[in-house]
């Protein structure tokens, strides 16, 4: 482990910051690719209730 | 060049036979595993496993149980372990098995992360290859997903096993890589639609978040860790730590694969070499998820002393901690190259980033089904459709109709030629010595010839190049290996 002085330390830490500044990164402006027609095709051949129906034993 | 790590990856997949539910399912991953229609040894050796012992230093007196799960075998009774678990030796080295009703598929032990991926993906294609055996001998369809919940509260893994020098010890493995646990699932999450907690959650990035509970600890039925402290090394316990991750997601996309475990391998070469970033994480778990569940993907992380950081800030520490202090190879320059281009797509470019990372493919494959059908996060439907992007059959799988419409790439082609690492040895020998073998395991393989016993040790960071003479028969084999520490 690297002690306080390393270069390893994080390059931009803003160590200060409090939860709730505004300074972090943001979401982003999701665009949605066209061409979904192969996508919504196999889409409706999938049982709605499939999930409900699927249960399994917890593993590891 | 720093050390290679040695790595392998255990798969347990989703499973379930036409017509029979959940309290069939260790009787019918059973008959499944054995259905196997490749060439595989039956005689796995359990005498290195110790799922009890802690890398803290103490044994623990049992492993805890889903006291839900548990539910399913009242009444119920099985058989041996032996005969449940059905292990079958591939001649790759791999190994096949039941766990807990998942047909479960181990990856030979890979120095190389293509490697790693090659064989992960060869485990597909063998799940593949039993179904179609399975289905045919008994007439019934089998269903298998690569994903790890049944969004009813039931989990199961993906693990991953990196070799690590005994020397780091627990505390400083603990200080060094759990960050990068915690942070690595913006680039490598799975996804999933809602949660399995009762929190009120559109979409979150892991499929596991919800099952970790713990900072470490070395449980992996129940009150999962975000650090698996199981101290079981497959290898001389003395000069060796198997790193056993349990916290990651199942992969669709190769690239994330190759990624999540490369991500892992940075910090543990930083880790061995007392370079490793020092974050002090207020709580490891409540951040895990916090992260997985955070639409705005700002992924902040309290810190102690009331401040904070971010995943990207986390991950970026690794990422320039090992260009200064790690004598990288191409394949972890590349994880570094392409993490950092992948978070700044992220919030520019999220099409593109969805090319590289299963939980954005899938959000953006469930944004384009909610546009098409008027609904929204509240539709019942998406949760079926989150299953089926884990289909593993192509004709089937949403991930494949992502891929078929070049949303996504294609993957690799599996690989059948285990790397020059002690699995080949393994395979080798199941493949030609076969009527030798008593039994094998990750460390050893024992041998009965002219009527004696013969063990072998397997060393894990060993290379195994050997001369032709030494393949001749079994004896010159035997020696061979013996030769070679």
């Amino acid at each position: 482990m690297t002690d306080g002085d390393r270069l390893t330390r994080p390059l931009n830490p803003s160590p200060d910051r409090k939860m709730g500044d505004e300074s972090g990164p943001s979401a982003p402006d999701v665009q949605k690719p066209e061409g979904g027609n192969e996508l919504l095709r196999r889409m409706k051949k999938i049982d709605p209730d499939q999930a409900k129906k699927y249960r399994q034993r917890s593993g590891q | 060049m720093m050390r290679p790590i040695l790595a392998g990856l255990d798969t347990e997949y989703g499973f379930s036979v036409e017509a029979r539910g959940a309290e069939n399912q260790i009787e019918d991953s059973q008959a499944f595993v054995r259905t196997y229609p490749g060439t595989a040894f039956v005689g796995w050796d359990y005498r290195h496993e110790a799922p009890r012992s802690d890398l803290r230093g103490f044994r623990l007196e049992a492993l805890a149980f889903d006291p839900e799960d548990a539910k399913f075998d009242a009444g119920r009774s099985y058989g041996s372990s032996v005969e449940i678990r059905s292990d079958r030796i591939l001649t790759t080295g791999g190994r096949f098995y039941n766990d807990h009703g998942h047909p479960e598929y181990a990856t030979p032990e890979c120095f190389t992360l293509k490697g790693l991926v090659g064989h992960e993906l060869a485990g597909d294609e063998i799940l593949r290859q039993t179904a179609e055996a399975y289905e045919a001998k008994t007439g019934k369809s089998v269903a298998l997903y690569k994903n790890n919940t049944d969004f009813h509260g039931a989990s199961w893994g993906t693990h991953e096993n990196y070799l690590v020098s005994r020397s780091v010890g627990y505390e400083k493995l603990f200080k060094g890589v759990m960050p990068m646990l915690l942070v690595r699932q913006v680039l490598s999450g799975s996804g999933k639609v809602g949660s399995e907690t009762g929190a009120k959650v559109p979409y979150q990035i892991s499929q596991r978040a919800d099952f970790i509970v713990e900072p470490s600890n070395a449980e992996t039925l129940y009150r999962r860790p975000l650090f698996n402290t199981r101290d079981e090394p497959h290898s001389r316990p003395t000069d060796f730590i198997r790193l056993h991750v349990i916290s990651g997601d199942a992969n669709m996309i190769a690239a994330s694969t190759f990624r999540k475990a490369g991500l892992v391998k940075l910090a543990v070469a930083l880790t061995e070499i007392g370079a490793a970033p020092h974050w002090d994480i207020k709580d490891p778990v409540r951040s895990f998820q916090s992260i997985s569940r955070d639409e705005t993907f700002r992924f902040e992380i309290p810190l102690a002393k009331d401040s904070w950081t971010t995943a990207d800030e986390v991950l970026e520490s690794y990422f320039a901690a090992a260009e200064r202090f790690l004598d990288l190879d191409d394949e972890l320059k590349f994880v570094i190259d392409e993490g950092r281009q992948l978070l700044q797509t992220l919030r520019t470019d999220f099409p593109a980033f969805a090319r590289s990372v299963d939980w954005a493919a899938k959000r953006q494959m469930l944004e384009m089904y909610m546009q098409d059908s008027g609904t929204d996060w509240n539709d019942p439907a998406l949760r079926s459709y989150d299953l089926e992007y884990h289909n593993l059959r192509p004709e089937e799988s949403l991930h494949a109709a992502l891929v078929d419409m070049d949303l996504v790439p294609a993957n690799p082609a599996p690989v059948s030629e285990p790397e020059r690492s002690r699995a080949w040895v393994r395979g080798y020998a199941v493949e030609h010595f076969g009527k030798y073998l008593k039994s094998a395991a990750w460390r050893s393989l024992t041998f009965e010839v002219d009527g004696k016993q013969q063990d072998v040790e397997l060393w894990p960071d060993q290379t195994y190049n050997l001369e032709l003479d030494a393949l001749a028969n079994v004896n010159t084999f035997i020696q061979a290996m013996r030769e070679m520490k």
